[in-house]
């Protein structure tokens, strides 16, 4: 699964640290979804495409392998 | 994501309390087979099969030295609390990490005990089995830590 969260946080102009206080998960959990470590739980994708104002699917993306 | 099977925070820093003289002491006993004997005292016992000239004896007060019991306690019960209670910002990566930690700690935990198993024998192999008793829940914190820390490390040149 590919994600846009890095591109996203970039139109907002907001640091991983904010994004992460905002949605209330750890740092690490944000850094580690935008390098594609992990994948999030349904209620934390929810969230941040609550957050961003964007559907899910624009901002988590299916690949080939999935 | 929330779990109600982990301890409060504040268990953390009682466990580490619990764990350090617990792990200090298994050691000086573990090689210099101290006992505090102060310590011999009056227990009971459920089941004891008897000493060399004793019968099997059920329900029972025995004389024993209890360095080594309270030893056992003091590690189990503090790696329990460091093990199991959550971290101050527990979140759904976190949880994962304690999973994968779980798992990896089950495999190393029966890996190493397997080659003992082998290798190993009579009274070395009760020594074996006596440290493994610890050793899952060592493995768990160990691991677990390793990867929180290197998840932070490799994060600070990233904005």
């Amino acid at each position: 699964m590919k994600n846009s969260l890095k591109v996203e946080r970039a139109i907002k102009n907001i640091t991983q640290e904010e994004l992460a206080k905002q949605i209330g998960v750890t740092r690490q959990a944000i850094n580690s979804i935008e390098l594609g470590k992990y994948v999030p739980s349904t209620i934390l994708a929810l969230k941040l495409s609550r957050y961003f104002n964007k559907g899910v699917n624009e901002i988590f993306t299916l690949e080939e392998t999935d | 994501m929330k779990t109600k099977l982990l301890l409060p925070n504040q268990f953390k820093k009682i466990g580490w309390c619990l764990l350090i003289p617990g792990l200090i002491f298994g050691l000086l006993t573990l090689f210099f087979e101290l006992d505090f004997e102060f310590l011999k005292v009056h227990v009971f016992s459920i089941y004891s099969s008897g000493s060399i000239f004793g019968h099997p004896t059920f329900f029972e007060i025995l004389k024993n030295n209890i360095t080594d019991e309270l030893i056992a306690i003091l590690i189990i019960i503090g790696a329990i609390f460091v093990a199991l209670s959550k971290e101050k910002n527990e979140d759904e990566f976190i949880l994962k990490n304690r999973l994968d930690s779980l798992v990896w700690a089950v495999y190393i935990n029966y890996a190493i005990l397997l080659f003992c198993i082998i290798f190993f024998y009579d009274m070395d192999f009760l020594t074996v089995m006596m440290i493994n008793m610890f050793t899952i829940l060592i493995f768990f914190i160990i691991r677990f830590y390793y990867v929180l820390y290197k998840s932070k490390k490799d994060m600070s040149h990233e904005k």
